[in-house]
């Protein structure tokens, strides 16, 4: 462990360190390195650091810095694992893992559920849920009443509050997201299925070893 | 970690050898999760390619591509000669493969017989990219300067030096008339092999000409063994919205899905990590707010669609399917059109290519089904000067009373 120096936080993974990060998500070796080639290009993109900080990312998915989005802030805060206001290429590779078609159920609901915990309370709370709602109808010019505002949030918290306390707590978002699968779709991204094909150029750089060759020429 | 013999990068399990040239073998292979067949060709790293999958190691390149059971259109022509039907058919599928290139700036550079693959229902598939360039690495010229592809089959422009339009070198084939070939056929021919590029007969143009055209009334010149759903009757499905009022509402209500908030907040751009993939421009999703009821919706998108020649089919919920009976680049074009309610009388309508050629899609979408939804979308999601006219035109909200509109109209100019 330790920190990095810019300089090799710059440098193509070592094949030990893509080794360890394909270990431990779903994505195989060449995979990271090809997440890698995405990576410097996005966290480069305004300070030349190595590292992806909230700026950076929002240029990434706008590609327009001055655009401040409060659900785009929420996933770089819950990417930036160590909390520093930056995320370092391993935690990146980690947190995009949930996203990938293969990853757990499980994960993907527990992953959502602190997305949508705005506030770190350990619950969804009607007021979180509320100023959600609302930035969503800015975000896309919807004008729509307070009181149809309350009743879809009364709505969506009979459906999905069965102890009704006014807040959802982790058992009952899996069984509320069990029944409307729909929720989750934010929670994949198909893409990550053609990382590699999207991001040719690690083969230039790829410290992979495979052994196939000797065993192929047999066959 | 150690690896399984014969499984390459713990994805593949590779079977036999099923080719192999100056730089490069292919392996039958099988993807070990999914069962998928797939060819996997390995060559040294100078020759980059784009499949299914690119995989690499130190001193090689692994291209994961479709694997194509028909084999080669070589080996059915070299028994001898095709019915003209079935001649026809290649042709027709070989013009539209090398179109959907052209659109995409991509010149293949080695179209021969042995390039041209056959599935498993016979359809062609254009394969070996090797020799192939993009549009963008033309001189100032505007021409290609690379001498390539294969003695036998080459353009004769290229051989020449001269610089060459690498589109209309794809074009180029040679051909002696035997006396059985019909009229309307010696002359497509006699025009495909000019050796002048300059007056050698178009892409646009060979897929005008009579003989070309035969047989594409048809739905699809793809022969494709899944059996196609029984479209429904589209006046039966509009139809009951125009019954009775007492019956309008619950059919509205049963028609589209309601939306939880976290259904809408899911809706929000800041969510969507695609924008890391993909450019924003490319998105296959429309999405529109309206004011008005399902049922005006409906009407709206059945009368586009009786206009662009679409036809529709009713799906589960709010979800219709509007499907193109021209074939396009890639296959007859598909939209799927869903309408979510968000209260009675605010919907939000998401358009998405299910099939189909994607610029085909957003030229469609584009051009004539974004200015015909005028009169009833609110607005487009995601799109910032939309916004800026309606802030523009919004008057000060009239207070909420009780048995008036949830949502204020925007004004008309």
């Amino acid at each position: 462990m330790g920190c990095m120096n810019s300089k090799s936080v710059r440098k193509f993974p070592a094949r030990e360190d893509s080794l360890d990060l394909a270990a431990e998500t779903a994505f195989t070796v060449n995979e990271v390195e090809a997440l890698f080639v995405l990576f410097r290009s996005i966290s480069n993109s305004i300070v030349n650091d190595g590292l992806l900080s909230k700026e950076e990312f929002q240029l990434a998915i706008f590609k327009n810095k001055k655009k401040d989005n409060i659900f785009a802030n929420r996933i770089f805060d819950l990417f930036d694992v160590k909390k520093l206001g930056v995320v370092d290429f391993e935690d990146f590779v980690r947190s995009l893992n949930v996203f990938h078609p293969n990853a757990s159920l499980k994960d993907k609901i527990a992953f959502s559920f602190r997305l949508y915990d705005l506030h770190n309370t350990g619950f969804i709370e009607r007021p979180e849920v509320k100023e959600m709602l609302i930035a969503l109808l800015f975000e896309s010019d919807m004008k729509l009443a307070d009181d149809v505002i309350e009743t879809i949030l009364d709505k969506t918290f009979v459906e999905a509050d069965l102890k009704q306390d006014g807040k959802i707590d982790t058992e009952e978002w899996e069984t509320f997201v069990k029944r409307n699968p729909s929720v989750l779709k934010i929670m994949t991204l198909p893409y990550l299925r053609d990382i590699t094909i999207s991001f040719p150029s690690f083969i230039f750089n790829s410290t992979n070893v495979e052994r196939v060759d000797e065993t192929s020429t047999r066959l | 970690m150690e690896q399984k013999g014969g499984v390459l990068m713990q994805r593949y399990e590779l079977g036999r050898l099923l080719g192999q040239g100056t730089f490069a073998k292919v392996y039958h292979a099988r993807n070990i999760i999914t069962g998928m067949s797939v060819a996997i060709k390995i060559t040294d790293k100078d020759k980059i390619l784009k499949l299914y999958e690119v995989m690499a190691s130190k001193t090689k390149i692994y291209f994961v591509m479709e694997y194509v059971k028909g084999g080669e259109l070589f080996n059915k022509v070299s028994k001898g000669k095709l019915k003209q039907d079935d001649a026809r058919r290649y042709f027709q599928q070989l013009i539209s493969a090398v179109d959907y290139c052209h659109s995409r700036g991509v010149c293949h550079r080695d179209l021969k017989p042995e390039n041209l693959l056959l599935d498993e229902n016979g359809n062609l598939k254009v394969t070996d990219f090797g020799l192939s360039t993009l549009a963008e690495t033309k001189h100032q010229d505007g021409l290609l300067h690379t001498t390539c592809g294969t003695p036998a089959y080459v353009a004769p422009e290229v051989i020449n030096r001269r610089g060459y339009d690498g589109a209309k070198a794809d074009i180029w084939g040679e051909f002696k008339f035997p006396n059985w070939i019909a009229p309307d056929l010696r002359r497509l021919l006699s025009k495909i092999l000019d050796p002048n590029p300059k007056t050698r007969i178009s892409m646009a143009k060979i897929m005008e000409s009579s003989w070309f055209k035969r047989g594409l009334e048809k739905p699809t010149i793809t022969r494709n063994e899944d059996q196609e759903l029984a479209p429904l009757d589209a006046d039966g499905v509009f139809g009951a919205c125009e019954n009775g009022d007492p019956i309008e509402p619950a059919k509205d209500s049963k028609r589209c899905n309601n939306l939880n908030a976290f259904d809408i907040i899911s809706y929000s751009s800041g969510f969507d990590l695609s924008g890391l993939f993909e450019e924003t421009n490319r998105k296959k999703e429309a999405r529109f707010t309206s004011d008005k009821p399902a049922s005006i919706i409906i009407s709206k998108l059945e009368e586009i669609c009786i206009r662009l020649g679409l036809k529709v089919k009713k799906k589960d919920g709010g979800l219709f399917k509007l499907e193109g009976s021209k074939e396009g680049r890639k296959g007859s074009l598909g939209i799927d059109a869903e309408i979510f309610e968000i209260t009675p009388v605010f919907h939000l309508v998401e358009l998405k290519k299910s099939s189909g050629d994607t610029l085909e899609y957003q030229k469609l979408l584009k051009q004539e089904v974004r200015p015909a939804l005028k009169d009833i979308v609110w607005n487009w999601q995601g799109e910032q000067p939309q916004q800026l006219q309606h802030g523009v035109v919004q008057k000060e909200e009239q207070p909420s009373y009780p048995g008036i509109s949830d949502v204020a109209p925007p004004q008309t100019a």
